[in-house]
């Protein structure tokens, strides 16, 4: 991750501050300030923009057709790459941003690897012949901590953006298969994403976990919690970030802090995702320039 | 036709013939969900490795072998900014590089030795939970390096891991604050969900969630936690966090009495 200089004061007046208070003047379970745009990009099928604070990160998704897995001949897939751009940060310059994108495109893989999250189903074509590939491509532009948040919130918002054209499998009298497309653009499939859950990254500081950190709080937190939670309250995936090591009774405190807090954060991007569809294709689109 | 001098290949992908066969799989067979299988651990059995362990659990092979302190590359620069909780500035702490292999028949396909994401995944999940233990302060400038290869994957890979590359550690003498030991979980699917401690490979195949745990068991501080699948409500992840901590804290006897037995036969060795 990108890192911060701190001085010993600095470190002692966020660590007991967090008791009460945070630095910005916020409480242990507030986000920052939350932008969220869709369709950005116009070659990919879907994309959304996301800012938390000053971590700013671009997701693409693009549908590709291609063959099934051997052991899922039924079912698509979803494909993550995730690039660190040296814009971040000067550590990532060359190939030093590869071990971050690599944890985290792993971290996705995993939150997605449930039957529930992405309704796999829907993108098969014909089965063990064709099916649909989503691409997810993350591009991070700015880093100022909490990027699994940040990046998982976008790649939501990207999937309910994602258009997939409709396709019609026809089968000749010699049984060869065509695949057409069809002649409307504006024809396509849409997936769900009810069940796409959230990640919420808690560290610990002091005696305290906190929600949404800064670059200057996670360099105080020696340990934290990532946590992926649904919409209902179901937990996917959970790992132990960090050097330090966790108290047993804190991480049980910590998923039900996640759990609480990924509710409200389901719940407030569901009805921003649906007000900006609600805007129509006429709505003023910011992009890069607001 | 000129003779292909170099190694012929096999073609670029290949799948061993059960995939095409009738799907017969035998469920897993009921069992006490808290049964932990007997474990057989040995330390210090590679002689050109400054520690190694070796461990099995039922059908999980895993030998792990550490080398260093060595001098870390790239240590020319100079101190950098200081760590959190006041420890030595972070260009002058030890490192600790953890490479994790799986042997190609290991699993039931062949898989090439580059394993990609999944190993790196499982790396840095092993060096996550092994930073915790050891007082890399004490190795200014230094880089310890633990290498783990599965032989076989019976089940709980990664727990198992765990556990021998802290044992490794142990035997080479690596200064560490407390033993780490994994443990591995499985949650077997809807009709019936229950935690299960230590599965099989089996019960792994069929679970609808995973989970590995690692503890230090003196300071009870869980080291690390990875876990990721349909697992249900938190309290079911709660639940399952304390069934591994469990689990972890009734291994630890064996592993004291592997690594004094270790001891005594070096202790053995070096008079003779």
């Amino acid at each position: 991750m990108a890192s911060v200089a701190l001085s010993e004061a600095e470190k002692v007046y966020i660590v007991h501050g967090v008791q009460d208070l945070r630095v910005d003047g916020r409480g242990c379970e507030d986000y920052r300030c939350v932008e969220v745009e869709t369709d950005v990009v116009s070659n990919t099928s879907g994309s959304a923009r996301v800012k938390l604070g000053h971590t700013d990160i671009l997701v693409g998704v693009k549908a590709e057709m291609g063959t099934p897995k051997l052991e899922k001949p039924n079912e698509g897939y979803l494909e993550f790459f995730v690039d660190c751009s040296a814009n971040a940060t000067p550590e990532f310059e060359g190939r030093g941003g590869d071990d971050l994108g690599t944890e985290i495109a792993n971290t996705l893989y995993r939150i997605f690897n449930n039957k529930s999250s992405v309704d796999l189903k829907s993108l098969c074509i014909s089965p063990r012949e064709h099916c649909w590939i989503l691409y997810v491509d993350v591009l991070l532009l700015e880093c100022d901590g909490n990027l699994f948040d940040t990046i998982c919130i976008a790649v939501k918002a990207a999937l309910f953006n994602t258009r997939i054209p409709r396709v019609r499998v026809l089968e000749d009298e010699e049984g060869s298969k065509d695949i057409e497309l069809s002649d409307d653009p504006y024809d396509c499939i849409r997936l769900s994403v009810e069940n796409v859950p959230c990640i919420v990254t808690l560290c610990k500081i002091g005696y305290r976990h906190v929600v949404d950190a800064t670059l200057q709080e996670e360099a105080c937190s020696l340990a934290s919690l990532l946590v992926s939670v649904t919409s209902a309250g179901v937990v996917t995936c959970m790992r132990k970030v960090g050097k330090g090591s966790l108290d047993p009774e804190s991480i049980f405190e910590m998923m039900e802090t996640g759990k609480r807090v990924g509710k409200v954060l389901h719940a407030s991007l569901q009805s921003v995702l649906h007000k900006e569809e609600s805007l129509g294709p006429k709505r003023q689109k910011v992009g890069f320039l607001g | 036709m000129p003779g292909d001098h170099r190694r012929i290949r096999g073609p670029e992908e290949s799948q061993p013939p059960q995939l095409y066969a009738a799907d017969e799989d035998e469920a897993p067979a009921a069992r006490d969900p808290t049964r932990l299988r007997p474990v057989y651990a040995r330390a210090g059995l590679l002689s050109q490795a400054k520690g190694s362990a070796y461990l099995e659990a039922g059908g999980t092979k895993v030998l792990c072998a550490v080398s260093g302190p060595r001098q870390a590359e790239g240590s020319e620069r100079g101190g950098g900014p200081a760590g959190a909780g006041g420890e030595a500035p972070a260009a002058l702490r030890g490192r600790l590089l953890c490479d994790f292999r799986r042997a190609p028949f290991a699993g039931r396909r062949r898989r090439a030795p580059p394993g990609g994401g999944e190993e790196r995944e499982l790396a840095l999940a092993l060096q996550e939970a092994l930073e915790p233990a050891v007082r890399l302060g004490r190795y200014p400038r230094a880089q310890l390096e633990v290498s783990a290869l599965l032989l076989e994957d019976g089940g709980s890979a990664l727990a198992a891991a765990l556990t021998a590359a802290a044992l490794a550690l142990a035997d080479a003498g690596v200064e560490m604050y407390d033993l780490v030991v994994g443990c591995g979980l499985s949650r077997t699917p809807e009709p019936t969900p229950t935690w299960l401690l230590d599965p099989t490979r089996l019960e792994e195949e069929h679970a609808a969630a995973g989970l590995t745990v690692a503890l230090m068991p003196v300071l009870n501080q869980v080291a690390g936690l990875l876990g990721s699948g349909e697992g249900g409500p938190t309290e079911s992840w709660a639940e399952a966090v304390r069934l591994g901590l469990e689990g972890c804290q009734r291994l630890y006897p064996v592993l004291q009495q592997c690594l004094v037995r270790a001891a005594r036969r070096r202790g053995a060795a070096a008079q003779s």
